[in-house]
């Protein structure tokens, strides 16, 4: 901790918003993953004034420099792994226009994700994008990790949803790109900068869609004998074309854990459940839930149940959105994994995660968003045992190898950061990698936004330089 | 060329993958914007991914600048050749490599028609979205490059959306896999930021498409109204509901008498003419069609039209998709314009664009995607006429000037290419183009891959167009151009 990088932070900020003593710091060294990380510095900006003078200091004194959200990340994508300054959005969290007409709201990045959503239902509108924590997570982390949500199968991840981002590069200077319009002439740097985890350039306003509510919302609880049932019933859905908003899976014994904790009305003596929810027009949605419920018998679903009201519905949505938190009630550590197969392959990938849990002898249950193959295992470990912890990460591992042996994905909306880093060049090439590191010194050649993130640390080696900016260059010079 | 260069060229793609020929080499002069002609050294014609990598590396050794080119039917001129450097044609690269129908993939080359991805899948119930105009002869590496709309993007989405991976050459020859089968891949997303760059990043050589089911039903509205302003004021109304069509196009008077006389499409002779098509659920479908008349009805439709057969609704799409070439039934000459304005300042911009007409002396027809605000003004003149090409190119800038000014873009589905890159600087501040050339630097940090399109030249200087010219510093060599 450098005490004359202290002073200049509070001199540029004000003392409130700078925290270095050790007590405080402690807060932060932590996010929803399992990994940790302590910075050096904490700092609260207000402002888009605020973010350059942060991003001048840590360029003079030449230390990291992370942004964070709301903390709820999965894959240490909000940890200062290599210290330096963690710049938290908590005061960065107004809603600066709301354009109804064009189905727009503009907002600094501390805006909490459910928040939007409240400030707009009064239209008619909402903000799509679903995380399961989006009661507490932010909008600039959404961006950062490319969030994805159960109602991703219809409506797309958060870079569906962003068309323009205000940008504190790391030189200092802020750049708009995108806008309020779709397709701009030039490179797609809306869509380059969402998700790509703070390591490009430190978001500082967000425009988004709003979208329409719908006329109608049906929710489907279809139950089982068998999980191969469930997934078959999904991929004869995606056979037939049929998209609903909504497709989510809980295994067994994720159901009992849940309907204890939440008291859903779960059966719990079923192999699996599917959590189905199909919206649009009355008519449609008619057509539709009965054209599912239809599959789900066809595939031997002892029950298919439709939610009466809006009480029945939200109880099984909070039973879903809950899961995680029900896992605490059972284990000291849980580890919560995010993978991705084609949806062709759920039954073998279950079979496949089962027996992964046996050989290394974790209970691991599941819940997923069945409909677009994105998978959470969860592991139950207990953290205090180092034993456990690696064998954790090892299970963990393995799955991840045969999510991308089916032709998957190391992560479907957690994000990369930290976690899954070194397990990048089992998806890409040498070849590959060297282009996404190039990208990312071309922007910040320094290095400094949210290093060992991402890309695999490496010791050097295959590590390509692009040639700096003749712009920047010479109006240095 | 030097001839030890062109005998690289041939030990790669063989004696007839080379075309060396001035008359041969004409054919290449101009992609569909002809008014930029360029007659290039050489044009090889790979026939494989090794083939264009070697090409490239060649390329990359020598340091000589490349422009990849599909059907040629692009409209901004981003296959415009270089004098001094080679077109690579993939033309040959032009097969359908694997149709994964359980997870609605299709893998191509770039040389694969957009129409026969369809034609490919139609059997098994699935189509490919995207559909510009030119959708039977224009190629899938070339909807990449330009990231092409079409009628239906409305609802579907651009190409970007149904792009999910690419195999690229970069331009060192390297070659690289962006994105994959699955959506939203770890890591940057790289393959997002090269649909629509227009050639500038390396060349593609296999193409992950995704495809689409076809809806159970599809229905096509014609409505007739006296004016494009009333016409617009339906398509807002139709927004407004919370309808989201399959496509909403407008077509104004002048417009409607040129597919008349190209096609005879059976178009009610009115101000503006609204074609609505929706698709979906029967159920679904049959409800908002009434609704959409009502709303049509409303606005002052006097003639309303739904197709009754297949056959019907083909005649009623021939006429829009005829609309460019129809042009040549009323003037010698034509410059199709490409811009997009928000909706709701629709009629402002056109009765603007009227305006300009008057005051230029030169006709104006608009046919539009009117639902997302992409405008198609046709400037229509005669070039025998001394100055009037002049004339009309200018009227064709004013226009975009008016959609930047109404809060639009200079281009919504044809691309920036040779004719549109003096116009970024009006949309994008110095910084915004800046932020673009860094991930250019990523990708191509000697600028061989179609080096001179997109972006303002000279890149050191203040961006003003024109011939380039080499910056002090440059000369003084104390910066290189990038």
């Amino acid at each position: 901790m450098d005490k004359k990088l202290v002073r200049e932070l509070e001199q540029a900020l004000g003392k409130d918003a700078v925290l270095w003593k050790t007590e405080d710091l402690m807060l932060y060294e932590y996010d929803g993953s399992v990994e940790q990380a302590r910075p050096e510095y904490v700092v609260f900006p207000r402002s888009t004034r605020d973010v350059v003078q942060i991003m001048l200091l840590a360029n003079r004194f030449q230390v990291p420099l992370v942004g964070r959200g709301a903390g709820t990340g999965l894959s240490g994508g909000a940890l200062a792994r290599h210290g330096g300054i963690l710049l938290v959005f908590s005061r960065m969290n107004r809603i600066l226009e709301l354009d109804f007409e064009n189905q727009r709201a503009v907002v600094q990045p501390g805006v909490v994700n459910l928040d939007l959503t409240r400030a707009v239902e009064h239209a008619g509108l909402y903000f799509a994008p679903d995380p399961s924590s989006q009661k507490a997570c932010t909008i600039g982390g959404n961006v950062a990790e490319n969030a994805g949500g159960p109602h991703t199968l219809a409506y797309g991840v958060t870079a569906n949803h962003v068309t323009g981002l205000e940008l504190v590069l790391p030189e200092g200077d802020v750049v708009r790109i995108g806008g309020k319009v779709t397709d701009s002439p030039g490179y797609d740097l809306t869509g380059l900068l969402v998700g790509s985890e703070g390591t490009l350039a430190i978001v500082t306003e967000v425009t988004v869609k709003l979208t329409r509510l719908p006329e109608a919302v049906k929710t489907l609880l279809a139950v089982y004998d068998a999980v191969d049932d469930a997934t078959e019933t999904v991929a004869e859905m995606t056979a037939r074309g049929i998209t609903p908003a909504a497709c989510e899976m809980l295994d067994g014994w994720m159901l009992r854990a849940v309907e204890d904790f939440v008291h859903a009305g779960f059966p719990t003596d079923s192999a699996a459940v599917l959590l189905i929810e199909v919206e649009g027009l009355r008519e449609g949605v008619e057509a539709q839930a009965d054209e599912i419920s239809e599959v789900c018998r066809l595939h031997h679903a002892r029950e298919v149940r439709v939610a009466r009201d809006a009480r029945e519905r939200d109880l099984l949505w909070k039973g879903r959105k809950n899961a995680f938190g029900a896992i605490g009630r059972l284990s000291p550590t849980y580890y919560v994994q995010d993978g991705v197969i084609p949806r062709t392959k759920l039954p073998a990938t279950l079979r496949r995660i089962d027996e992964i849990g046996k050989t290394y002898g974790f209970r691991i249950g599941n819940i997923f968003h069945a409909g677009d193959g994105n998978l959470h295992p969860i592991i139950l470990f207990d953290a205090r045992d180092k034993e456990q912890f690696d064998r954790a990460v090892a299970a963990s591992n393995e799955i991840m190898k045969f999510c991308v042996e089916m032709g998957g994905a190391l992560t479907g909306e957690h994000g990369v950061g930290m976690e899954k880093n070194e397990l990048m060049p089992l998806m890409f090439s040498e070849a590959d990698l060297n282009l996404m590191r190039r990208v990312r010194d071309c922007f910040n050649p320094a290095g400094l936004l949210n290093p060992g993130k991402i890309l695999p640390l490496g010791k050097g080696c295959g590590e390509i330089r692009a040639r700096p900016l003749p712009v920047s260059a010479t109006s240095r010079a | 060329m030097d001839s030890r260069i062109l005998d690289q060229f041939r030990a790669i793609v063989g004696k007839d993958g080379l075309i060396t020929e001035p008359e041969q080499l004409r054919t290449y002069e101009c992609d569909g914007l002809t008014n930029f002609r360029v007659v290039p050294s050489a044009v090889v014609l790979p026939t494989s991914t090794e083939q264009v990598q070697g090409v490239v590396r060649t390329c990359h050794r020598e340091r000589i600048p490349f422009v990849a080119r599909g059907s040629g039917t692009g409209l901004s001129g981003g296959a415009l050749p270089i004098e001094s450097g080679i077109v690579i044609s993939l033309a040959r690269l032009n097969r359908i490599l694997e149709v994964d129908l359980a997870n609605a993939r299709v893998v191509v080359e770039p040389g694969v028609i957009n129409a026969s991805v369809t034609q490919q899948v139609s059997p098994n119930g699935f189509f490919y979205a995207p559909d510009p105009s030119s959708q039977q002869v224009c190629s899938i590496g070339g909807n990449v490059a330009e990231n092409s709309g079409g009628a239906h993007c409305l609802k579907y989405g651009f190409t970007t959306t149904h792009v999910l991976g690419l195999e690229v050459v970069l331009p060192d020859g390297s070659l690289v896999h962006l994105g994959g089968k699955t959506l939203d891949r770890p890591g940057y997303d790289l393959a997002g930021v090269f649909v629509g760059s227009e050639g500038t990043l390396g060349i593609a050589t296999k193409i992950i498409l995704r495809i689409v089911k076809r809806p159970e039903i599809i229905q096509t509205l014609l409505a007739a109204f006296n004016s494009t302003n009333e016409a617009g004021a339906a398509v807002s109304g139709i927004i407004a509901a919370g309808m989201l069509p399959a496509a909403i196009e407008m077509m104004d008077n002048l417009a409607i008498q040129a597919a008349e006389a190209a096609v005879h499409a059976g178009y009610p002779n009115c101000g503006g003419l609204l074609l609505v098509e929706l698709d979906g659920p029967a159920a679904e479908v049959e409800l908002l069609m009434a609704q959409v008349k009502e709303i049509c009805t409303e606005c002052g439709a006097w003639e309303i039209r739904v197709a009754q057969s297949e056959e019907e609704r083909a005649v009623i799409w021939k006429g829009r998709k005829a609309a460019f070439a129809a042009m040549g039934r009323i003037s010698p000459n034509y410059i199709v314009q490409d811009g997009v304005i928000p909706r709701t300042a629709l009629p402002q911009v056109l009765s603007e664009i009227e305006r300009l007409s008057a005051e230029a002396g030169l006709r104006v027809a608009n046919v539009f995607h009117a639902g997302d605000g992409n405008l198609h003004p046709l400037v229509l003149y005669d070039r025998r006429i001394p100055g009037q090409e002049h004339l009309a190119e200018e009227l064709a800038f004013s226009i975009l000037g008016l959609c930047v000014k109404a809060g639009g873009s200079i281009t919504g589905e044809h691309g920036v290419g040779e004719e549109k890159k003096k116009f970024m600087s009006v949309m994008f501040a110095e910084p915004d183009l800046d932020t673009m050339q860094r991930v250019r630097c990523a990708f191509d940090p000697e600028r061989l891959s179609n080096p001179d399109k997109v972006f303002p030249r000279p890149r050191l200087c203040a961006e003003k167009p024109g011939p380039y010219q080499p910056h002090p510093l440059e000369v003084a060599g104390v910066a290189e151009l990038f």
